[in-house]
């Protein structure tokens, strides 16, 4: 039996060993070609969270990426090449995903990844080594601080979170709310931040704030309490899957107030899910796909036409990232020199996106406007 | 050359040696036969520990990792009393519980940042070639700096893991290590030849917790982030599956298992979308044949005895 087992063994040891050279020669080689023939192509490095919970998000952005590249090609000013890694939505992950790219494939640039945690782990080492990263969906506080070669096209919850509150607070004559937020979700946490500072600056009261958890499913004790405080709205901070049960559940105790959402309810799952319950949500949003204007008209019709779905915010905001990326390195007149490119993109003005018009801040953070929305007979419409 | 000192490859084996610093850790609890599975909540302890020194309180690095470790160490002695009085799997859940109690409780402390977690961590690389340049010595000939930095992290984790080797050969040549090799055969006959095996359980269990301290003060040092949901549960299971992919008996076993599963990954990536699958399907694998592990005492009987024959003729 042992002979057997030590047999066993062996075939397991040449059987990995050959997988894992097999990998390793598969891996390498278009890395060395790259080289000579990129002469006029510009490789750019995509880090997303394309496998694992957020792969939705992972997978919007691929798309939004993989349609700008067409078409920049096809306009042929600048090639552009991308190199897409997984990063699963983990900063180890992202951290190789990114060293990979830079080292092995030598990219000119980098794009994402999707999380704000990851750009944390994994901004550093670009900075380090000295290529433009761009974050397309990366809102945090702090995330540009990382260094000079640390970009976002991504709007800051810092920046539209207090349009959505000021709007809603105009329109509706809010004094006093309630404010629900996920505590263990980092990006909502920041986002609760940036609305309570909204709504003081506002001289809005707050009644109540309560917590909850990422994939909580009861928020029945939360809404109890706020619903017998009778605020004239609540704010809510969290991803998509658990605000629009705390909207169904709201409308179902009935609450029937305004809900002001930060980017979570930015998502056509969020009324998919909420159905009726979400009429009443508000939300800032740098991305509308019903806004009147023939860029976005051409954009959502041709995303339609090839993923048969209507681009959120995360494909849109790609989109833009790689044309952000595709006049800079027509300014930079070189598809190789990382340093230039970085200088000519933090230079990017009045730059025309699907997202609006776009400037990169001192602080490499974008300049733009949201639109303020509100979901009306379950559709998503601008507040005026 | 250029391949050994690329960038990519130098940042995974430093991903790999901590790893298999935290191969050690478990090994430490499971040589005296207790499955522990509060790993990955030492290695919190330890890396927020570190983190806050570090950043917030400007303490030196070199000082900041191993106060972690010590941090972590205590709070296992306060846990491990109660806890090591369960076995098997129970002490599994006990441990498993403390491992989500330690991360809620991160998630909810104020100093920690909560969900935000801990951003801006000085990387060991720099601080360690600060250190150098200090003395006198600040770049080797031709290598650049982020090459250097690495390469220096490379050395002391390597330092770090040999040392550990060294100290738990050496451990189970003592009479610590016979005590603890007699609790993992029996615990009722270990207790009845006399042996506190509470004492020794529980010195298991503090130095695996040191040295899962340690990993994790150096992986926040490595990483510049820490967030509660890097110690989740999945990094228990993490941890532990370096240990049964390559097996418990010896020490070799798990730092053999820790480098497998972090390349594995990486060298997956060509297969892009396929990779995971493949990952898993050669868990299962391996786990249907070789559910002892990789190695263990059976093999390295079997390989030296086959060395050795070979060398006779």
């Amino acid at each position: 039996m042992k002979k057997g087992l030590t047999k066993w063994f062996t075939g397991m040891m040449i059987g990995t060993l050959l997988l894992t050279t097999a990998g390793c020669g598969g891996g390498s080689a278009p890395a060395a070609n790259s080289v000579s023939e990129g002469a006029g192509t510009a490789k750019i490095g995509v880090v997303a969270y394309l496998s694992g919970g957020g792969a939705a998000y992972g997978q919007s952005q691929k798309e939004g990426l993989d349609l700008a590249k067409d078409e920049i090609n096809a306009l042929g000013k600048v090639k552009i090449e991308l190199v897409y890694e997984d990063s699963r939505g983990n900063n180890t992950e992202a951290i190789n995903a990114v060293n990979k790219l830079i080292n092995k494939d030598n990219v000119v640039a980098l794009i994402g990844p999707t999380l704000s945690g990851e750009m944390f782990a994994s901004g550093p080492i670009a900075n380090q080594s000295e290529v433009p990263i761009m974050g397309t969906s990366t809102t945090a506080e702090g995330i540009t601080d990382i260094g000079e070669f640390v970009f976002r096209n991504a709007l800051p919850e810092s920046s539209a979170v207090p349009q959505a509150v000021k709007m809603a607070v105009e329109k509706y004559n809010l004094k006093k709310v309630a404010i629900m937020y996920s505590s263990n979700n980092d990006w909502a946490v920041s986002g609760y931040k940036t609305m309570a500072q909204a709504l003081k600056d506002n001289g809005v009261e707050v009644l109540a704030t309560e917590t909850f958890a990422d994939k909580d499913t009861d928020f029945s004790a939360q809404l109890t309490k706020i619903s017998s405080l009778k605020p004239d709205a609540v704010m809510v901070s969290s991803l998509y899957q658990e605000a629009a049960l705390v909207l169904k559940k709201a409308r179902e105790i009935g609450i029937t107030v305004p809900f002001v959402g930060t980017n979570g309810f930015n998502s056509p799952e969020l009324i998919k899910i909420a159905g009726q319950a979400a009429d009443g949500a508000i939300v800032a949003s740098p991305w509308y796909p019903g806004k009147e204007s023939e860029k976005i008209t051409k954009f959502v019709t041709d995303y339609k036409a090839k993923y048969n779905k209507v681009p959120d915010q995360f494909a849109a905001q790609s989109y833009d990232a790689l044309y952000i990326y595709a006049s800079a390195l027509e300014k930079a007149g070189s598809s190789t020199d990382r340093a230039k490119l970085r200088d000519s993109l933090a230079t990017i003005k009045d730059f025309q996106g699907v997202t609006g018009k776009f400037a990169f801040d001192e602080k490499r953070n974008p300049l733009m406007d949201a639109t303020v929305l509100i979901v009306k007979d379950g559709q998503f419409t601008e507040l005026k | 050359m250029d391949i050994i000192l690329n960038q990519y490859y130098l940042q995974i084996v430093i991903f790999v040696l901590v790893n298999a610093i935290l191969g050690v850790s478990i090994y430490m609890t499971l040589s005296t036969g207790q499955l522990s599975l509060g790993n990955a909540g030492f290695m919190s302890i330890g890396a927020y520990t570190c983190a806050i020194l570090t950043v917030k309180a400007g303490f030196p690095v070199y000082l900041a990792i191993p106060i972690g470790g010590a941090a972590a160490s205590f709070i296992s002695l306060i846990i491990g009393y109660p806890a090591l009085r369960l076995t098997g799997i129970y002490l599994a859940i006990a441990t498993l519980g403390f491992g989500e109690v330690v991360r809620v409780i991160i998630l909810n402390l104020k100093i920690t940042n909560g969900a935000l977690g801990i951003s801006g961590i000085p990387t060991l690389g720099t601080k360690i070639s600060k250190m150098l340049s200090s003395f006198g010595l600040s770049r080797f000939g031709g290598l650049t700096a982020q090459q250097t930095s690495n390469l220096l992290v490379l050395v002391v984790l390597i330092f770090i893991l040999a040392f550990l080797v060294f100290f738990c050969t050496r451990l189970n040549r003592s009479r610590v290590g016979r005590a603890f090799a007699s609790i993992k055969a029996d615990e009722s006959a270990a207790e009845a030849m006399g042996i506190n095996t509470t004492y020794y359980k529980l010195l298991a269990f503090a130095l695996g917790a040191f040295i899962a301290g340690m990993a994790g003060g150096l992986s926040a040092h490595l990483t510049f982030f820490i967030g509660p949901k890097d110690f989740a549960y999945h990094r228990t299971v993490e941890i532990l599956s370096f240990a049964v992919l390559g097996g418990s008996d010896l020490i070799i076993g798990p730092i053999v298992g820790a480098l497998l599963l972090t390349m594995l990954p990486e060298l997956l990536r060509s297969a892009s979308e396929y990779r995971l699958m493949i990952y898993g399907a050669l868990m299962v694998i391996m786990m249907a044949f070789r559910p002892q592990g990789l190695i263990s005492e059976e093999t390295v009987r079997f390989w030296k005895r086959k060395l050795g024959r070979r060398i006779k003729q």
